[in-house]
């Protein structure tokens, strides 16, 4: 019966990231700009392979494995914000702008002052 | 079917989900690194693919049960990571490359009206800011 | 004492990755952090933070239920036909001015529902964030002010 309980949260959290991911790769094809792509990639897609990682942890069962899916894990969360906030700096420095829809955008209006 | 087996299967099947979810974001994130439109586009796709990446690493430990496969991916994401620092730079020094300039380009196809309402801008505009 | 403090951190970290928790791993863990922090010492001159664990921990809680938040919304988004999106980048007006507080905060901004942080003003006085939902930068920037700016001077002053 453990088992089977086991077996199901690791199924869920497979799948939940997957999903997460999945949805991260959308994001990414259906978002209109360098920033908001960023968004969905820094943050879903984070959480999903997080989360597969945390179940393959789980379901190998010994301490070890698990201690280091979650260092992983940690590790992803600690270096996905610093990627994607210098990838966003480079691009505002180079130049490349928001998108259509954008409603305002003091960095630029302060650099210019 | 005892309780083991049953559970085994469980997790083979999730395993077999994962795995299609996880081409499926492949394919639409390698579409996005193709299509650009620019350069960051393409940086943050590829960070998106490592991400993929250590997914399929993930599910592959739980399919074969070799739990070397998690290092694997671990070290993965700091190459990863160190790439995509990397890349970032190169924009942050380089600037934007000729192909990027056109002002419609950066809006994404979705939100552009097409070739008709481009502008003739000065390219260094790009540069002022 | 800073010292003692990170070097037992760092013996943590070390009997996680290596996966062990032998007392001579741990302690191989220890004095490998101890050389550790003795190779970058330049760096700490200077820097006294007080830590409050509890503190800390509650920020850390914060951060965890954040986290899962921006990525359902992130996720719910994408998903729905009509995206409504009215992206922006405002300036935050920072109370936090070391270094370790602003990357904390930028970190923390990152990962939460529709926002990212984008750069830091030359003066330090101000982070840029870009977020999914300009429409109200206002109601944004109290929602970092009193929520996590807060927890991070509490947790670090």
């Amino acid at each position: 019966m453990m088992a089977v309980v086991f077996a199901l949260v690791v199924a869920v959290m497979l799948i939940g990231g997957g999903i997460f991911t999945l949805l991260a790769a959308v994001g990414v094809v259906r978002l209109p700009d360098v920033y908001t792509r960023m968004h969905a990639a820094s943050k879903a897609g984070t959480v999903g392979s997080g989360l597969m990682l945390v179940a393959a942890g789980l379901h190998a069962g010994e301490f070890a494995v698990l201690a280091r899916a979650f260092a992983g894990f940690f590790f992803f969360v600690l270096t996905a914000p610093v990627a994607a906030h210098l990838v966003a700096k480079a691009a505002h420095h180079a130049g490349y702008r928001l998108s259509r829809g954008a409603t305002c955008d003091d960095m630029r209006d302060h650099t210019k002052k | 079917m005892t309780a083991e087996t049953f559970a085994q299967a469980i997790v083979l099947f999730a395993c077999s989900v994962a795995l299609f979810l996880m081409c499926v974001a492949f394919f639409l994130t390698v579409w996005r690194v193709i299509s650009g439109p620019t350069l960051p586009d393409r940086i943050v796709a590829l960070d998106m693919l490592v991400a993929i990446a250590i997914g399929f690493l993930a599910v592959i430990a739980i399919k074969t049960g070799f739990n070397l496969y998690i290092d694997i991916a671990i070290s993965l994401g700091l190459v990863g990571f160190l790439a995509t620092v990397a890349l970032a730079r190169f924009v942050l020094t380089q600037g934007m490359p000729e192909d990027d300039r056109d002002p419609l380009a950066t809006t994404g196809a979705r939100h552009g009206k097409g070739p008709t309402q481009r502008k003739q801008r000065p390219t260094r505009r790009g540069r002022a800011r | 004492m800073v010292t003692l403090f990170t070097g037992i951190v760092f013996a943590i970290v070390w009997a996680a990755v290596t996966g062990s928790l032998s007392p001579l791993n741990v302690v191989l863990g220890f004095l490998l952090g101890l050389m550790a922090l003795w190779i970058i010492r330049r760096d700490f001159a200077g820097t006294r933070t007080v830590v409050r664990p509890g503190k800390l921990l509650s920020l850390l809680a914060l951060f965890v239920k954040e986290l899962a938040l921006s990525a359902w919304r992130v996720a719910v988004l994408v998903a729905s036909p009509k995206m409504d999106l009215r992206p922006g980048i405002f300036a935050y007006p920072l109370k936090v001015d070391r270094d370790i507080e602003i990357t904390l905060l930028a970190n923390l901004i990152t990962l939460t529902p529709g926002t990212l942080s984008v750069d830091v003003s030359e003066d330090r006085r101000f982070l840029y964030v870009h977020a999914l939902d300009c429409s109200d930068p206002a109601a944004v920037k109290r929602d970092i002010a009193t929520g996590f700016e807060r927890k991070i001077l509490e947790a670090l002053r």
